[in-house]
């Protein structure tokens, strides 16, 4: 029963909440391996927000090329964010947009982690000679 | 009016925004010379807008206007795919998204 506030205290919100529900079933070492993992591959809301705000500057859909979206991110560019409008409903709408990503991450990473555990798993097995 | 707004609170935004402007864009009349227009550009009095004829140019492929629509602004159909993809998308994401487990 890893605390997420030990491990990823710059979460708020949604997030937050989401990922506790992830290391609730970690212990402590296990949490630190996925919060290590996460850290590095989670997207900050802020980031999207100083992106989406470039759009008003003509370079609009950067915040979707980040976030993986190339298709609306294309559409966005060629159209300066839909004449606008699309950029200002993505300022509105930042938060969900990085929360959204960074729960897709956090499925990435549990399954990275499962994939990992199971070899290690499979070399515990075996007799080790590692002090 | 409670259980309104917790329903409304969780919808995504987008979920609402995306049907709400194809719907919007199914009402435009190509046709017309001096359209409505959100475009700060146009409103501005720029004429050219990279963005703008998006809309009229999806409306026409909708109506089977194939070359029209290209003419209006080549990425309508692009547009088409994309958006309703997108709308898929985040349908697909409603279940997993509340909490984890």
């Amino acid at each position: 029963m890893a605390n997420v506030l030990k491990h990823l205290p710059e979460l708020e919100g949604m997030e937050l909440g989401y990922i506790q529900g992830i290391l609730k079933n970690m212990d402590d070492e296990q949490a630190g391996l996925f919060a290590q993992v996460y850290r590095a591959r989670r997207k900050d809301s802020q980031m999207v927000l100083i992106l989406a705000l470039l759009g008003f500057f003509g370079f609009a859909g950067l915040h979707r090329f980040v976030l993986g979206q190339i298709g609306l991110g294309i559409l966005y560019f060629f159209t300066i964010g839909l004449c606008w409008i699309g950029t200002i409903v993505d300022l509105v709408n930042y938060k969900s947009l990085a929360y959204e990503y960074n729960i897709k991450i956090a499925h990435e990473t549990l399954s990275m982690m499962s994939s990992t555990n199971s070899s290690d798993t499979d070399q515990n097995t075996a007799p080790s000679h590692e002090a | 009016m409670k259980e309104i707004r917790n329903i409304l609170m969780k919808l995504p935004l987008e979920l609402v925004f995306w049907p709400a402007a194809l719907m919007a864009i199914m009402f435009i009349d190509p046709s017309h010379e001096h359209h409505f227009t959100l475009c700060p550009l146009g409103l501005a009095g720029i004429e050219w807008c990279p963005g703008c004829g998006l809309g009229r140019s999806m409306k026409l492929l909708a109506m089977g206007d194939i070359s029209a629509s290209f003419q209006m602004h080549p990425l309508g159909g692009f547009a088409w795919a994309v958006i309703l993809y997108r709308m898929f998308e985040i349908i697909k994401q409603l279940k997993t998204k509340r909490n984890y487990g």
